[in-house]
């Protein structure tokens, strides 16, 4: 019980920081649209419009435009609040209709690549783990340079080879057509989405597998008998899990991002192509609406991160409803710090030798 | 770390490269048997419209899709004669201010409701109500008064001046005639489902991916490119229907034209273009915009471009031809007039746009601009800088680096063009703050008379959103009355001499350096009879087969 209503707290702590996210978030993009570009633009017909002094005087009453800025930027921050963000200037449409229409596809491609990433992660780790002697290291030296290739490799550049093997080439999958093309359509994205994440989580994944291994706790695991591959799922692998799971937000996060990229190179509908052309435009209610939706989503994915993290964490109950505790900070304060967490901006170094000992007790106890 | 890295994504490429050239289809000889019925894909990478309604703001990308579903009164063919479309004949008064317009006999839009001078006179107003938001259509038709129902297919124009535009004016999309019945159901529907009489019909638009257009079962009213208008099975499209995609990526474009995902794609880049053109898998269908010429503009408003010697240095040494040559490919050519060269009235003079570098450093030596520790010329302690913003959303790749060519050039005279690229909505800033000496904006529009709104004095006048037409801040009386005689004759050879006129003051100006015309260029494959209409030149498919 204590550790639920630790976690409760938490949450409502991480709640309040994403009001406050989001009100930042508000006021920042209303600042810069308003500092960059004439609203009225985006009404009739984007910049550079010719429509006569009539039309802009109707069109200014119409949207409001004609009041002093600290009001409108009131009326936009209420409009948050009740969740309507208004019509947008360009389309003519309510930004709630267009934000139902572009979440779903983004939070699939994101969704999809992101089990990708780990499944890709995951399998390249243990098949380096796994290997022993001679072949083992020179997996694991593979692997390395694989991961670190596929961290850097920039999304557009690796999405245009991918069109071209696979869709112009051997013609295996479609590049465009989202809403025609279905399930097929979606493969070339998610892999160019999820090869860079893939790439950096099983950095971070490897290093304290490896360091794991070699442990105490390991060592005595085998002693009592239990094979490798319970060793691995027991063990080893919760152990050196607990960094790569601490980096899902984060990671979940840039694919967010990394859809604006996908979604305009593959031609698909979703909140990062509606995104970038509201921007263009000066759209201010869709951009303030979408980037509002992409913070939340953002806040949403590092609190189930957080909880994750900690049924995961092998030491359970009170160290890591502790660190839980300290979310939002910066992880460096918890009693039984351990290497874990503690180095979930690291990627991949070397752990200290306290964390071997302090993690290997609590597993043999 | 950094060896293996660089080495393996050259790997990359390379294995890409080669899978490519490996599973390219073998160029040859493609059967041109054709079907009748079967869906076209066609890929845009201009910009998705907001509406789908061209009265409503009124750019290309709306010009583009809305060809296929909505008709003008008017149309032009490859020449540059007027030719009957919705209205079948057409007679102005002799002072010029009335114009009756006959309508073709039975015709109805796709929604059943008739098309009669009532909804000829329902259009007009639409476009001229300030609720529409129109800006494009309303410009054009600044000058019609009223429209007055004589009888159902007679209707009356009636104009404040004489309108020599007035038949180019109606011949483009953004005036082209809807159901109003359509436009009745408001401007929310109206834009997601216009109503016209085309050969297809807007059946669903679904955001950022695609728009469904299905055959017009019973179309009735055969434009000037239609090549089967009077055959057995009626003039309708052959195609069940069109989709409509929006790819904003070039080389995805390109690459699902090659894979077969689409059949045809507007805005291939020059390399693409040339691919095609050399294989015989493939057709490239180049179809320059009307209106302008793609061209940079010299702000003669302020200094130092409002000393015409410094104006006449700058077209003298941007030499601009060796770069377009090869820049593009071979798909562009050196423009030497401000009009379209499908204009029929574009006249040019290569003379005053000669390069001469020497003459250039003698006419900035005479203005007084003399050479600087830098190679930058200065004059009273300012230097001979040029401000160029360049919108990277209207110019392509290959136009940047022609500017930086030029900048490069001007540079051995002196000058210090300092280019700046930026974001659409920056770039119309500066141009409303006046904070440019040199701009290239393009602009689109059937006919000469873009001269008059690109070059009279009165487009120095901004609209509410800070936009004015004339880049170049030309006021001269003469070209302005010029442009005003020849916007209201009635009389064609008269109006060849005075846009003749126009064009020569205009370049003597040297405000103006013509570059090429605008880039129009589509691919197709798969398909045959795509042609573009003689008026903004958009693609129609009414004639289109696919192959077999």
């Amino acid at each position: 019980m204590a550790r639920l209503s630790r976690v409760a707290v938490a949450v409502l702590k991480k709640l309040g920081a994403a009001a406050l996210v989001v009100w930042i978030t508000a006021t920042v993009v209303f600042l810069a649209l308003r500092a960059s570009g004439d609203p009225l633009e985006a009404i009739l017909g984007g910049p550079g419009s010719q429509a006569g002094p009539e039309t802009a005087a109707q069109a200014t009453a119409a949207y409001g435009l004609d009041q002093p800025v600290f009001v409108q930027y009131l009326q936009q921050l209420w409009r948050i609040a009740t969740l309507q963000f208004g019509d947008s200037y360009a389309r003519k449409q309510p930004v709630s209709e267009l934000l139902a229409a572009n979440v779903p596809p983004t939070l699939a491609l994101a969704t999809l690549a992101f089990a990708l990433a780990w499944a890709l992660a995951l399998a390249g780790t243990l098949l380096a783990a796994n290997a022993r002697g001679r072949a083992g290291a020179v997996a694991r030296a593979l692997l390395t340079a694989v991961e670190t290739v596929a961290s850097v490799v920039p999304q557009f550049f690796l999405g245009a080879v991918l069109i071209l093997v696979f869709a112009t080439g051997l013609r295996w999958f479609p590049a465009t057509g989202a809403a025609a093309g279905g399930l097929p359509a979606l493969v070339l994205p998610v892999i160019t989405l999820a090869v860079p994440v893939a790439g950096y989580l099983a950095h971070v994944l490897h290093g304290p597998l490896t360091e794991a291994d070699r442990s105490p706790f390991a060592t005595t695991a085998r002693a009592r008998g239990a094979n490798e591959s319970r060793v691995l799922a027991r063990h080893t692998l919760r152990h050196a899990a607990l960094p790569a799971i601490a980096l899902s937000g984060w990671a979940y996060g840039s694919l967010l991002s990394g859809a604006v990229v996908v979604e305009v190179l593959f031609a698909r509908q979703g909140l990062g192509r509606l995104l970038l052309e509201a921007a263009t435009v000066r759209d201010v209610p869709v951009v303030i609406g979408a980037v509002v939706v992409v913070a939340l989503l953002y806040v949403l994915v590092m609190i189930v991160s957080e909880i994750v993290e900690t049924l995961v964490d092998p030491r359970g109950g009170r160290a890591a409803a502790a660190r839980a505790g300290g979310v939002g900070g910066d992880r460096s304060g918890g009693p039984s710090r351990s290497g874990g967490s503690g180095r979930s901006g690291g990627g991949g170094a070397p752990g200290s030798s306290a964390t071997r000992t302090t993690a290997g007790s609590e597993m043999i106890a | 770390m950094r060896t293996p890295r660089l080495l393996a994504l050259s790997a990359v490429t390379l294995a890409a490269i080669a899978l490519a050239g490996c599973a390219a289809p073998g160029a040859g000889d493609a059967e041109p048997a054709t079907r009748a019925g079967g869906t076209l894909v066609y890929a845009t990478g201009d910009a998705e419209p907001a509406c789908l309604d061209p009265h409503v703001g009124g750019n290309y990308p709306q010009a583009l899709i809305s060809t296929q579903y909505i008709e003008p009164l008017v149309g032009r063919d490859a020449s540059g004669k007027i030719t009957p479309w919705l209205a079948t004949d057409w007679a102005m008064s002799e002072d010029g201010l009335t114009w009756d317009f006959t309508l073709a006999e039975g015709v109805t839009f796709t929604d059943g409701t008739p098309l009669d001078a009532a909804a000829v006179k329902t259009n007009i107003e639409h476009l001229q109500d300030p609720e529409t938001q129109s800006s494009t259509g309303f410009i054009a038709l600044q000058k019609v008064q009223e429209v007055e129902v004589v009888s159902d297919s007679h209707a009356r124009f009636h104009l404040s001046e004489p309108d020599s535009a007035l038949l180019e004016s109606l011949s483009q999309q953004w005036t082209a005639i809807q159901s109003p019945a359509g436009i009745a159901r408001g401007m929310e529907v109206n834009c997601q489902l216009p109503i016209g009489t085309g050969p297809f019909i807007v059946e669903e638009w679904v955001p950022q991916d695609h728009v469904t257009l299905v055959r017009n079962e019973n179309y009735q009213t055969p434009g000037p490119e239609n090549d089967h208008s009077d055959g057995d099975d009626g003039a309708g499209a052959y195609l069940d229907g069109i989709e409509w995609r929006f790819i904003p990526d070039a080389a995805t474009r390109f690459a699902a034209l090659q894979s077969g995902e689409v059949h045809v794609i507007d805005n291939p880049l020059p390399s693409d273009i040339t691919a095609i053109a050399q294989s015989s898998d493939g057709e490239h269908i180049d179809a320059p915009r009307p209106g302008s010429v793609n061209r940079i503009e010299l702000n003669a408003g302020q200094a130092p471009f409002d000393d015409a010697l410094v104006r006449e240095a700058f077209i003298r040494s941007a030499d601009p031809a060796p770069g377009i040559e090869t820049l593009f490919l071979g798909t562009a050519t050196r423009a030497v007039s401000p009009l379209a060269s499908i204009e029929p009235l574009a006249t040019g003079d290569a003379g005053l746009l000669k390069t001469d570098p020497k003459r250039a450093a003698a006419l900035l030596d005479e203005a007084g601009w003399k050479p600087g520790a830098d190679g930058v010329r200065e004059k009273d302690g300012a230097r001979l800088t040029v401000r160029f913003p360049v919108s990277t959303n209207q110019s392509t790749a290959a136009e940047q680096s022609l500017f930086e060519q030029i900048q490069a050039n001007t540079a051995a005279v002196g000058f210090d063009v300092q280019l700046e690229p930026v974001d659409l909505s920056t770039w119309h800033k500066r141009l409303g703050a006046h904070e440019y000496e040199a701009v290239s904006a393009p602009y689109t529009k059937v006919g000469p008379d873009v001269l008059r709104i690109l070059y009279h004095s009165d487009g120095m006048t901004p609209a509410p959103s800070g936009y004015f037409a004339n880049h170049a801040q030309l006021s001269d009386p003469e070209l302005d009355a010029t442009l005003e005689q020849a916007a209201q004759t009635a009389n064609e050879g008269e109006r060849a001499t005075l846009y003749a006129d126009a064009q020569q003051r205009i370049l003597e100006s040297f405000t103006v350096l013509p570059l090429y015309d605008q880039q129009n260029h589509f691919l197709a494959r798969g398909v045959t009879g795509v042609t573009t209409l003689g008026t903004v030149a958009t693609p129609t498919f009414v004639n289109a087969k696919l192959q077999a």
